[in-house]
């Protein structure tokens, strides 16, 4: 735990979700310079129960410690949502947080 | 065949079609199409991901400062009202163009934030753009784009 920063709050069946994540996104040039391997996240998922919500396929040109916003229909207040991602070193992390 | 088999049938498949029409899966484009995220230039790019499409110029609103001060987190919008499939969103400051390939799920809202490292415009002169191309429910291609200025680099070591 620890690693996202998750705030999800559903109002009117539309439900906004905020998420921070900590990772240094290290880019190939960014890795170069410093004589380490590059290492981004590659892939986020969300999901409430076994449906996906919210599924992107990313660069190593998000932000260190990225920042995502998104809404999605169809989950109500209590529901929990859970968020995974993956970076190019295989890495997978994920975590959980009920929707307000 | 007896009626009852019959009934039993039907409601059967009537249980299982919804199943199989709301399935979504999760898909990886940088292991389906990867090329998109090594190519150069944002048609490279965008051909690699689509193909040879031509996009209409409407129906996609992407949002950035005009200026950006500090090109370690530019914060990007972008909002579509379409039925859409995918959504991908590049840009032509960094050495690849490719940032992002959204699965958008049905009854997906496509209005998705999220902060990029980008490279100082001065650097490589003129302006930055950013584009993106929503693949609609329909097969057609939409495209909205917003110009902006880095003033600062966020890529350098």
């Amino acid at each position: 735990m620890g690693n996202m920063k998750i705030k999800a709050k559903e109002k009117d069946g539309i439900t906004k979700v905020k998420v921070l994540i900590k990772h240094p996104m290290l880019t190939y040039d960014q890795a170069k310079k410093k004589g380490v391997e590059a290492n981004f996240i590659t892939h986020i998922t969300a999901k409430v129960g076994d449906k996906i919500v919210y599924d992107v396929s990313t660069s190593q040109f998000l932000s260190k410690n990225p920042m995502l916003k998104f809404k999605f229909k169809g989950a109500k207040k209590g529901d929990e949502l859970t968020m995974s991602w993956v970076d190019l070193s295989g890495k997978t992390v994920s975590e959980s947080k009920k929707i307000k | 065949m007896n009626r009852r088999n019959f009934m039993g049938f039907g409601v059967l498949a009537m249980a299982t079609l919804p199943a199989v029409l709301s399935a979504f899966d999760s898909i990886d484009f940088r292991k389906t199409k990867p090329d998109t995220w090594t190519a150069k230039t944002v048609d490279d790019a965008i051909k690699a991901l689509y193909g040879d499409i031509k996009p209409e110029e409407s129906g996609v609103t992407v949002k950035a400062p005009k200026v950006a001060s500090n090109g370690g987190a530019v914060p990007v919008t972008v909002k579509s009202d379409i039925a859409a499939k995918t959504v991908a969103v590049f840009q032509n400051m960094n050495p690849e163009s490719a940032v992002a390939v959204f699965n958008v799920p049905e009854d997906g809202i496509i209005d998705y934030f999220f902060k990029l490292k980008l490279k100082a415009t001065d650097e490589n002169g003129g302006n930055g753009v950013i584009t993106a191309i929503v693949e609609g429910a329909d097969g057609k291609f939409y495209k909205g784009k917003v110009a902006l200025q880095v003033a600062k680099g966020g890529c350098e070591g």
